[in-house]
C-alpha cells in the first residue's frame, strides 16, 4: 500500500519534472546551451496563469476557466523565453562556453527579482500604483483552486489519488503525444531534428537555424508553463523562488535521460520523481524522509553525470568545454 | 540588416561632420571643460539641504567639485588633442568624459528634482554644466579615432616610474577614504559616476595601457606599495567601525574569490558550488571554537583550527574533484552546483533529529568568541600611533595578511610549471594532455588548493561573524563569488579584488536601492557577458581570446611580451 502510494506520488512529481526537462533538452540538443534560466520560465508560467485568473476570473472556480489560464501561462512563458533568447543568448552564440552559462545565471536572478518586486508594482518603485491589484509576490501567493481538478481526491483501495495528480500526469501524456507528432511529423519538427544532428549541413539544406532555435525555446516554454499551472494546482500556492529547485531537478532529469533526447527527458523525469518518492518512503534511519530527499536527487545527478554522462537513453554527448 | 545600414548612415554623417568641423574639436573641448569648471562655482540649487550644500556661489562643495574635476579632465584632454601625442587618443577620452558628464549632470538634476519638490529648485549651475558637458561630448565625437602607437611610449627612469606608482596609490588611498566617508546616497552615487568617468576617460585615452606598462616594469614596488596603502587604510578611519566592517566583509569575500580564481581563472574549471568550501571552513572553525554550542569537544588553538579548516576543505575538494573531474565544462558546473546544494542541505539537516548532531541544523552555531593570539584579543580596541583600531580593524589586518598569502600562492603558482599546466588545460585539454601535462592530477590540485584557501578564509569568517548558519551558504553566494571573478577579470588578482570590492561595497553604500540589489546584479552579469566578457581588469591572454580580430590589442600584447623578455 505504501509502495503504491509512493508510486503515485513519484509519477506525479516525475511528470512535473518531465514537462520542465523537455525544455532543457530541446535547447541543449540544438545549441548545446544549458538554459539555466529555464526554471524561471516555469515560475513565470505559474504567475502568468495566476495573473490571467486575477484579471478575468477573480473568484471563479469553474473548470472552463482552466484552459484560459493555461493559455495565459503559455503566452507569458513563451514571450519571456523568446525575448531571453533574442536579447541575451543570441549575441553570445559564438562566445566561449562560460559566457552563456553566466548570462543564464544572471537572467535567472534577474527574472526572480523582477517577479518579486514587479508583480504587484509594475513600475518597480511606485508601490502605491498597482493598476491590476495583484498581490505581492515576495511571499507565497495562493493559486486558484479549480473545481473538479483540485481539492478532491479518489481513494482507490487506500491509495489516495489527488485530482491534480490526474491533471499533471494527463498533461504530460497529452504534451508527449503532441511533441511526438510535432517532432516526427511536421516539417518544422524534422527541421529541428536535422539542426540538432548537424547545424551546418542543416543550414546548407535551407533550414533557417535561427528560427529553429526560437522554436526550441518556444516548445520548452510551453511545456514549462503547463508544468507551472500543474504545480500551482498541486501545491496550492506559488512563489518567485519556485523555479530554482524545480529547474535544477528537471535538469537532473534531462541529464538522467540523456540530454538532447526528448524521450530521454520524459523518461528521466519519471525516473527521478519515482526515485525521490521512494527515497522519502523507503530509506530507513535518520537519512531517509523528506528532509533528505533533495540530497538524494542531487546525489543521483552527480552519479549519473560522473558514471553515465550520456544518460539512460545514451544520447550523443558533445564535449566542447 | 536594417540596424547595420542605420549605423553605416550614422558613420557617414559623423565622417562628414569630422571633415568639416574636426579642427574645432580641441577648442570645443577646452571651452566645454572651462564651462564645467565655471559651473562648479555657480549655485546648483537654492535649497541648501539637498546633496550637501550646493547653493552657495564661489564656494564649491560636493557635486560642484566633481563637476569641476570632470571639467579639468576635459580641459587637459583638449590641450593634449592640440599637441597630438602619438600614444594617446584624447578624442576617445573626451567622448567618455563628456558622456559621463552628461549623465552626471542629468542625475544631479534628477536628484535635485526628486529630493525637493521638482526641478524648479535647480539653479543656473546645473544647466550651465549641462551645456559644458554637451560641448565636451561634441568635441569627442568630432575627433576621429587614432591608431595608438604603443612603441612611442616615453621611457622614464625607473625612479620616476616608482614615484608615479606611489603617487597614484596615495591618490587611491585618499580617494577611497573620501568615498567611504560619503553618507548621502545620491552624492555617493554621483561621486562614483565621476570616478568612473575619469577612470574610463583616462583608460580609453591610452593612459591606462601606459600605466599598466609602468606597473608591469615595476611589479614588486607596485605590490608593496599597494599593500602599504591597504595597511594604512584603517588609520584613515579614526576609530569608526562603520567602514571597517564593510572592509572586512570585502576582504573575506575577496580572499574566497581569489581561491575561486585559481580554479576558474587559471585552470578553467567552472565551480558553481564554491561557497561550500568557505562553509566547510566556517563550520570547522565554529565546531572547534569555544562556543557553548560547538558540537565537538576538542578545542585546539586557532592555528590548528586554521590547518584543520584547510585540510578538511581540501579533502572535500578532493572527494568532489576525483570523480567529477572526468566530466568537463557545463557538466562540471552542474555537478559542483549539486555538491554545493548537498552541503547546505546537509548542514541544515545534521541537527540530531534527521542525522547526527553536528551543526545544530537551521539555528547554526552562534556565540563564537573573538580570536585571541597570544593574549592579543581581537575583540578589543587597540591604539596604535594615536589611532584607535577597533575589532574590525584587527580582523582587517589578519585578513590582509591572509590575502597577501593567497596572492603570493597565486603569483608563484601562476609563474610555475603547475600554473602553466593549468593554463594549458584551460586553453585546450587534449593538446595539454598530448604535451605530457598530467591533466587529471593538475585539475585535482587546482580543486584542492582553491578549496583549502576558501577553508582557511572560512575559519576566520566564523570568528568574525560570531555565528555560522546554513543559510549563509546558498547558491546565490556562489554566484556572487563567480561574478566577482568574472566581473573583475578572470585570472588576474587585481581584477578579482576590484570585482569583490564593487560587489560588496555598492550594496552597502547604496542602501536606498538595496531592494534592487539582486536585480541589478542579474542585469550586470548579462550586460557584462554581452559587452565586456573579459572583465574590467582582464589578463592580456583572456582579452585576446575574446577579441581575436583586434590588431591593436595583439600589437600591445606583443610589445609587452618583448619588453618582459628584455
Amino acid at each position: 500500500m505504501e509502495f503504491a502510494q509512493q508510486l503515485v506520488n513519484g509519477l506525479t512529481l516525475g511528470s512535473l519534472y518531465a514537462l520542465i526537462a523537455v525544455g532543457y533538452t530541446v535547447v541543449y540538443g540544438i545549441i548545446q546551451l544549458i538554459n539555466f534560466a529555464h526554471g524561471e520560465i516555469f515560475m513565470i508560467g505559474a504567475f502568468g496563469a495566476l495573473s490571467t485568473w486575477l484579471l478575468f476570473f477573480d473568484g471563479q472556480t469553474s473548470i472552463w476557466v482552466l484552459p484560459v489560464m493555461i493559455v495565459g501561462a503559455v503566452a507569458c512563458s513563451v514571450l519571456v523565453a523568446v525575448l531571453m533568447e533574442r536579447i541575451a543568448y543570441r549575441p553570445l552564440r559564438k562566445a566561449p562556453r562560460l559566457a552563456p552559462l553566466i548570462t543564464a545565471i544572471g537572467i535567472s536572478v534577474f527574472l526572480q527579482e523582477l517577479v518579486r518586486i514587479g508583480y504587484n508594482d509594475p513600475t518597480l518603485f511606485l508601490s502605491d500604483w498597482n493598476p491590476f491589484g495583484f498581490p505581492s509576490a515576495a511571499q507565497k501567493v495562493p493559486f486558484p483552486q479549480i473545481d473538479h481538478i483540485s481539492n478532491e481526491f479518489w481513494n482507490v483501495g487506500g491509495v489516495i489519488i489527488q485530482r491534480s495528480t490526474v491533471f499533471t500526469i494527463g498533461a504530460l501524456l497529452i504534451c508527449a503525444a503532441g511533441l511526438f507528432y510535432f517532432v516526427s511529423r511536421t516539417k518544422t519538427g524534422r527541421a529541428m531534428q536535422a539542426v540538432s544532428q548537424d547545424p551546418d549541413t542543416a543550414r546548407l539544406m535551407g533550414i533557417n537555424v535561427d528560427r529553429i532555435i526560437v522554436v526550441a525555446f518556444v516548445i520548452g516554454a510551453t511545456l514549462a508553463a503547463i508544468a507551472g499551472v500543474a504545480q500551482g494546482l498541486q501545491v496550492t500556492n506559488i512563489n518567485f523562488k519556485m523555479g530554482f529547485l524545480a529547474g535544477l531537478k528537471a535538469f537532473t532529469a534531462a541529464v538522467l535521460g540523456g540530454i538532447g533526447n526528448v524521450w530521454g527527458a520524459v523518461l528521466g523525469g519519471l525516473t527521478l520523481g519515482l526515485v525521490e518518492a521512494m527515497a522519502v518512503g523507503f530509506i530507513p534511519g535518520t537519512f531517509g524522509g523528506s528532509p533528505w530527499k533533495d540530497v538524494w536527487a542531487f546525489a543521483i545527478l552527480i552519479i549519473v553525470l560522473v558514471f553515465r554522462p550520456q544518460g539512460l537513453l545514451g544520447a550523443k554527448v558533445v564535449d566542447r568545454a | 540588416m536594417s540596424t547595420s545600414t542605420l549605423s553605416e548612415r550614422r558613420d557617414d554623417v559623423l565622417h562628414a561632420l569630422r571633415e568639416k568641423y574636426g579642427p574645432l574639436a580641441p577648442f570645443l573641448a577646452i571651452a566645454g571643460g572651462a564651462v564645467l569648471v565655471v559651473s562648479g562655482l555657480l549655485s546648483w540649487s537654492h535649497i541648501d539641504r539637498v546633496l550637501q550644500n550646493i547653493s552657495v556661489r564661489f564656494w564649491p562643495a560636493g557635486i560642484q567639485i566633481y563637476a569641476m574635476v570632470l571639467g579639468v579632465v576635459a580641459l587637459v584632454l583638449g590641450v593634449l588633442l592640440l599637441r597630438k601625442t602619438p600614444w594617446l587618443d584624447p578624442g576617445r577620452g573626451l567622448r567618455a568624459t563628456g558622456t559621463a558628464a552628461v549623465v552626471f549632470v542629468a542625475m544631479a538634476l534628477l536628484a535635485i528634482g526628486v529630493t525637493t519638490d521638482g526641478l524648479i529648485n535647480a539653479n543656473e549651475g546645473g544647466w550651465v554644466a549641462l551645456v559644458g558637458a554637451v560641448l565636451v561630448v561634441a568635441a569627442g565625437y568630432l575627433t576621429a579615432p587614432v591608431d595608438l602607437d604603443v612603441h612611442a611610449w616615453p621611457r622614464l627612469s625607473s625612479t620616476l616610474e616608482i614615484v608615479i606608482i606611489v603617487v597614484a596609490l596615495a591618490a587611491l588611498l585618499f580617494l577611497t577614504a573620501y568615498t567611504l566617508d560619503m553618507d548621502d546616497s545620491w552624492t555617493f552615487f554621483l561621486l562614483i559616476l565621476t570616478i568612473l568617468g575619469v577612470v574610463v576617460a583616462l583608460l580609453t585615452a591610452g593612459f591606462g595601457e601606459y600605466i599598466g606598462f609602468i606597473g608591469q616594469n615595476n611589479r614588486r614596488p607596485l605590490v608593496l606599495a599597494a599593500f602599504l596603502v591597504a595597511f594604512l587604510f584603517p588609520f584613515t578611519q579614526g576609530g569608526s567601525s562603520a567602514n571597517m566592517s564593510i572592509a572586512v566583509q570585502i576582504l573575506i569575500f575577496a580572499a574566497t574569490a581569489l581561491g575561486l580564481n585559481i580554479v576558474v581563472g587559471l585552470a578553467g574549471l567552472l565551480d558553481l558550488g564554491y561557497i561550500a568550501f568557505l562553509g566547510t571552513g566556517a563550520y570547522v572553525g565554529a565546531m572547534l571554537s569555544n562556543s557553548a554550542f560547538a558540537t565537538v569537544g576538542w578545542k585546539p588553538p586557532f592555528f590548528v583550527v586554521m590547518l584543520c579548516g584547510m585540510v578538511v576543505a581540501s579533502i572535500f575538494g578532493l572527494v568532489i574533484g576525483s570523480p567529477t573531474l572526468r566530466v568537463s565544462g557545463d557538466y562540471l558546473a552542474i555537478v559542483t552546483l549539486g555538491f554545493g546544494e548537498i552541503f547546505r542541505l546537509a548542514m541544515f539537516n545534521l541537527d540530531g533529529n534527521t542525522g547526527p548532531d553536528l551543526t545544530n541544523g537551521p539555528n547554526g552555531i552562534p556565540g563564537i568568541p573573538d580570536l585571541n593570539f597570544f593574549g592579543f584579543d581581537f575583540g578589543e580596541t587597540h591604539t596604535l600611533a594615536g589611532v584607535p583600531l577597533g575589532r574590525f580593524s584587527n580582523y582587517y589586518f589578519l585578513l590582509l595578511l591572509l590575502i597577501g598569502v593567497v596572492i603570493l600562492v597565486f603569483a608563484r603558482l601562476n609563474d610555475s610549471r603547475i600554473g602553466r599546466g593549468w593554463v594549458a588545460i584551460r586553453e585546450d585539454e587534449r593538446a595539454a594532455e598530448a604535451m605530457g601535462v598530467n591533466v587529471f592530477g593538475l585539475k585535482l590540485l587546482a580543486f584542492a588548493v582553491g578549496a583549502s584557501l576558501a577553508g582557511l578564509a572560512g575559519t576566520i569568517k566564523a570568528h568574525q561573524d560570531t555565528s555560522v548558519t546554513p543559510d549563509q551558504y546558498i547558491f546565490l553566494e556562489s554566484a556572487f563569488l563567480l561574478a566577482a571573478v568574472v566581473l573583475g577579470g578572470m585570472g588576474t588578482v587585481a581584477g578579482v579584488l576590484v570585482g569583490a570590492t564593487i560587489l560588496k561595497l555598492l550594496p552597502e553604500k547604496l542602501r536606498e536601492v538595496n531592494e534592487y540589489r539582486l536585480m541589478a546584479f542579474g542585469l550586470l552579469l548579462v550586460l557584462m557577458m554581452r559587452f565586456r566578457p573579459e572583465g574590467l581588469v582582464p589578463s592580456k591572454r583572456r582579452q585576446l581570446e575574446f577579441h581575436e580580430e583586434d590588431e591593436h590589442l595583439v600589437d600591445l600584447a606583443q610589445t609587452e611580451h618583448l619588453e618582459e623578455a628584455k
